[in-house]
């Protein structure tokens, strides 16, 4: 790989509840990004696209679609599905890319649409995310097979639900200063902990929301990003990960292997280690899976974030931001469009577009995201160019 | 056309040997012929050494639970019994292996201390592996 990659305009639409058809949100999101980056639609020369249930608003082959309603209908198109990872790893396929030479700029939009199935309906998807044979097809659904894990890593390290419920509070605290968050409310422990048990040990405010919503960024080489005289962002490490796609698969329940390899990779690529990395947006779909990454990430050893996280270490003053944005948790959950949505966020927080949630002095960010309980992930890492 | 003879051949996929299995009160696993590592039956191939040399084992399906939860809202064609079963992982005696099943008529979680002992009691066409707790 011999190019510099970077990230040179951002967009993203409301995380929420939408009206509009999926089309419609992705076009929105992607319109926004090119804006940001200044650049004219015909410099785009391939898009990359995340989703995992346009199906349910009929729609796939989501790719060709989008880049013709865009006015872009003889420029590639490639979709990518991989659960709630797919953001990351449409992102990595897009780095690629122009990393490789094939491409100077290319469109890389996250998109989903989903609250309109119902609850019921969007926890049956969701559970064909799963390993069906083993999990969904024996009634478990995500916030079950999460459940699992949370009570695997209370026994193991000796945590409680409370120190779970402090994750909630940050990134909610986080989120109302996000004008894009799905969820923008301030939440207390007691909160959390009195809503209802949605899988035992994990409660409603345990839990992310099912989200509509789309993001996008325009990514291009070193060179066209110095044309654009404009703040960009460059990416500096990229990683891929995969662990059994079943819970039961792990020797250890406690921890995600694909965040692991994937982590190693970028911190490798970038010549940096954990303690480099000024913050840092992770995949936060229910509070144990924040405690886990921030582990698995090496910000804090095995079995000691949930204490770290009571303490403060991951608000934004804290020693290591944890979701600034306000994370899956506040911020929303549109799975398609959850790994780019925190590029998105990178993007934002160093080119002076984060308002009150501007984590000062921050030059190194990461982002990791991954699909279904972990079975893939992507981990990229950035630097802020003045 | 009755004379004709049906040379195609019946085909047993490796997911129904773990459900006839199952239904024996069994889990189907495979040992790895190069390396002796043990997988689940229905792995293709090892997943240390990569070997396709398997060999079938029928392990006795008991084991202690290592994890569970129990939903509020259950998925479709679960909604019937949502609250009242437990998703379970449970390690199978004698082994490293772990599996996971449905446990059903479990409503709190002081039902089921983690530990616990089950066994297979089949493969529901509706609910996938079903267990059983032991007293």
């Amino acid at each position: 790989m011999t190019n510099k990659v970077c990230v040179i305009g951002a967009g993203s639409t409301r995380y929420g509840k939408l009206d509009e058809n999926i089309i419609e949100i992705a076009l929105a999101a992607s319109k926004d990004a090119i804006d940001s980056a200044g650049i004219a639609p015909k410099d785009i020369q391939a898009g990359y696209i995340s989703n995992v249930f346009g199906v349910s608003d009929k729609q796939v082959h989501m790719a060709p679609v989008i880049m013709s309603n865009l006015g872009l209908p003889y420029v590639p198109g490639l979709t990518i599905e991989s659960a709630c990872g797919s953001g990351s790893i449409m992102f990595r396929e897009a780095y690629a890319n122009i990393a490789a030479g094939f491409y100077d700029c290319v469109l890389a939009l996250g998109v989903e649409k989903i609250t309109h199935t119902g609850t019921i309906q969007s926890t049956t998807l969701f559970s064909y995310c799963s390993d069906f044979f083993y999990e969904g097809g024996n009634g478990a659904s995500f916030p079950g097979l999460f459940a699992s894990i949370a009570r695997s890593y209370i026994a193991t390290y000796k945590a409680n639900e409370e120190d779970l419920a402090h994750v909630a509070v940050k990134n909610h605290e986080n989120g109302i200063l996000n004008p894009k968050a799905h969820v923008r409310k301030e939440i207390t422990v007691d909160d959390v902990l009195k809503s209802p048990v949605v899988a035992s040990p994990l409660k409603l405010y345990d839990c992310c929301p099912f989200s509509d919503g789309a993001s996008a960024v325009i990514l291009c080489n070193e060179a066209f990003a110095k044309k654009s005289n404009r703040s960009y962002v460059e990416v500096i490490g990229s990683g891929r990960g995969a662990s059994p796609a079943a819970v039961q698969g792990r020797e250890d329940i406690t921890t995600i292997p694909s965040t692991i390899n994937a982590a190693k990779q970028a911190y490798k690529m970038a010549g940096i280690t954990p303690k480099d990395v000024n913050f840092a947006e992770v995949h936060d779909c229910f509070t144990i899976a924040e405690i886990i990454d921030i582990e698995d990430l090496g910000f804090f050893q095995k079995g000691t974030a949930a204490h770290a996280v009571r303490e403060g270490a991951t608000r934004r003053n804290g020693e290591i931001p944890i979701n600034p944005s306000g994370g899956l948790k506040s911020k929303g959950h549109p799975i398609g469009a959850t790994g780019i949505g925190q590029v998105v966020e990178v993007f934002e927080q160093f080119t002076g577009k984060a308002g009150e949630r501007t984590i000062k002095d921050a030059e190194i960010a990461l982002t990791q995201n991954f699909g279904a309980t972990g079975a893939s992930a992507a981990v990229h890492i950035f630097k802020k160019v003045e | 056309m009755s004379s004709q003879v049906n040379h195609q051949q019946q085909i047993v996929s490796l997911r129904e040997k773990f459900i006839m299995s199952a239904n024996k009160g069994k889990i189907l696993a495979n040992r790895c012929s190069n390396c002796g590592h043990i997988m689940l039956g229905t792995i293709y191939y090892c997943e240390k050494c990569h070997d396709s040399q398997l060999e079938p084992v029928e392990l006795e399906g008991t084991g202690k639970i290592v994890t569970y939860t129990i939903q509020a809202v259950a998925p479709e064609g679960f909604s019937d019994i949502g609250g009242s079963y437990a998703w379970i992982v449970f390690k199978i005696d004698n082994t490293v292996l772990k599996v996971s099943g449905i446990l059903l008529g479990v409503k709190s979680p002081a039902d089921l201390p983690l530990g616990s002992k089950v066994k297979v009691d089949g493969f529901d066409t509706k609910y996938g592996l079903r267990v059983q707790k032991l007293s």
